[in-house]
């Protein structure tokens, strides 16, 4: 087992936040990056990280068949077409779920981490043991939330969560937020969010409508180099955990570029 | 090692009735050899910054403090946060008893003050048969509940119960109070809507059946 493997869960106890979303851009962004990266869909109830990525219709095995020896690691693994560099071990049917234990997701995980360098676990929602199961094998671990109540609430839970699991360090990352909502205090400020999780953030996630048009598509975002601004804060993401400084963007200052100002001007009234 | 323990010793600073430790200590720091001491500062209210001072009169003259022991819980509270261990003298001596009492908190007696050192998190409930001090903040959703007096050294955001048992002179006091929910012997209110000043520790207790806040005072706990 290589011990540099970097082994991330990626979680948010409520659902619907973006943790999907952000393990296949997370995974082609380090991927493009030169990395080998494998992304583990632990969601097996609900499995849906193979659509993102577009790989739907490429899986043969899947986890369940690799635990029950059945077939080879290497046989399940699904490339991703464009970036050789990613692979996508699929969950296996929604009935394994009864009978899969905290010690399979660790001989998954390891297994995993001989040839990978990068393992990111997108972890079911929820606390129960979908949870357990992805938290035992995992390291590290990136928390990732809307700046909504709710959403912040379930984050909070699964902070202490993770704590207790001894999974360190655990970073935050704050999704779909809204600069105009925010400087208009209708939407939870960035410190607002922090101050209660108290969390080192990784990064921001600026709301896009491009993220949906990609979803369907089953084509993440940071693939394809386009400089909508999720997949640029997603692409900012990966490089910071590879230890690259990068500021994080300034909500307030968000919409001052060039653009946004000559519209503000156009709808300013001069006379 | 056995050298090192001979030497542990504990250095009592004098009562702060009778002398000022600015004064007397660099004397008896002269004295001293250099090591390993427990340091007893009886009745003083120290802050960190004091610690500090302390910590650095004693490293100068290399020497290393290893427990720091106090009557009052405010001085225990900073040695805490400076990351000391700590150790409250809970049988009170003769000199304590007069009007320098006053200015801490009067603890139930027998009654033994539960540290905990971690922001309690949504969903996690911390609760103690005694008084309890946390370190670090309750957050929405979370809960804290001692039989006798919740003391937070941070922020109050969730749920506190105060007497939980039914005592009615319990109290509730955080750096920041802004809860969810007081709860204080059998009597439950709701926070206040609006945000109290920051920099304001303030506490929660029952006045004639109500739950009341006011700024946190230097006068006591009412003594049993």
């Amino acid at each position: 087992m290589k011990t540099n493997t970097r082994i991330i869960l990626i979680c948010s106890g409520k659902g619907g936040v973006g943790k999907t979303t952000l393990t296949a851009n997370l995974g082609i962004a380090l991927a493009r990056q030169g990395l080998k990266t494998a992304v583990l869909d632990a969601d097996f109830g609900l499995r849906n990280l193979d659509l993102l990525l577009g790989l739907e219709n490429r899986i043969v095995y899947t986890a369940q068949e690799v635990l029950e020896e059945s077939c080879r690691l290497d046989q399940a693994l699904v490339k991703h077409k464009k970036e050789p560099n990613l692979a996508l071990l699929p969950a296996g049917n929604p009935r394994m779920l009864e009978w899969i234990k905290p010690d399979d997701m660790q001989r998954i995980a390891s297994m995993l981490s001989e040839q990978f360098e990068y393992v990111l676990i997108d972890c079911p929602a929820g606390v129960e043991d979908g949870f357990k199961n992805a938290v035992s094998a995992a390291k590290e671990a990136i928390v990732v939330t809307n700046p909504e109540v709710s959403a912040v609430r379930d984050a909070d839970r699964v902070i202490g969560l993770l704590n207790t699991h001894g999974i360190s360090p655990v970073q935050l990352v704050l999704n779909r937020v809204r600069p105009k909502m925010i400087a208009s205090q209708e939407m939870l400020s960035v410190d607002d969010v922090t101050d209660i999780l108290s969390l080192p953030l990784l990064g921001l996630v600026l709301e896009d409508e491009q993220v949906i048009v990609s979803t369907n598509r089953g084509e993440p975002l940071t693939l394809n180099g386009t400089n909508s601004p999720a997949a640029r804060c997603y692409s900012n993401i990966a490089r910071r955990m590879q230890g690259e400084e990068i500021p994080l963007i300034d909500p307030s200052k968000e919409g001052s570029g060039i653009r946004d100002k000559f519209r503000r001007l156009m709808q300013t009234k001069i006379f | 090692m056995t050298d090192n323990q001979l030497e542990k010793q504990t250095i009592k600073l004098p009562s702060c009735r009778k002398a000022d430790w600015k004064n007397s200590l660099p004397l008896t720091i002269n004295k001293l050899r250099p090591g390993v001491i427990d340091l007893d500062c009886r009745d003083w209210l120290l802050g960190c910054r004091e610690l500090k001072q302390l910590n650095l009169l004693f490293q100068q003259a290399g020497i290393k403090i290893d427990i720091i022991k106090s009557n009052i819980t405010e001085t225990i509270i900073s040695a805490s946060a400076l990351g000391y261990q700590t150790y409250l003298n809970l049988e009170q001596s003769d000199d304590f008893s007069s009007e320098l009492g006053r200015n801490q908190l009067r603890l139930k007696n027998n009654s033994d003050v539960f540290f905990h050192q971690e922001t309690l998190r949504a969903g996690e409930h911390l609760e103690i048969e005694g008084d309890v001090l946390l370190l670090g903040d309750v957050n929405p959703g979370a809960r804290i509940s001692a039989r006798g007096n919740v003391m937070i050294w941070g922020r109050l955001r969730g749920i506190a119960h105060a007497g939980k048992d039914g005592d009615n002179s319990a109290k509730i006091i955080a750096l920041q109070l802004r809860p969810l929910q007081l709860r204080i012997a059998n009597e439950v209110a709701r926070g206040p809507k609006e945000a109290p000043e920051p920099g304001l520790a303030e506490e929660a207790y029952l006045d004639s059946g109500k739950i009341v806040i006011t700024p946190a005072s230097t006068k006591p706990f009412k003594a049993e």
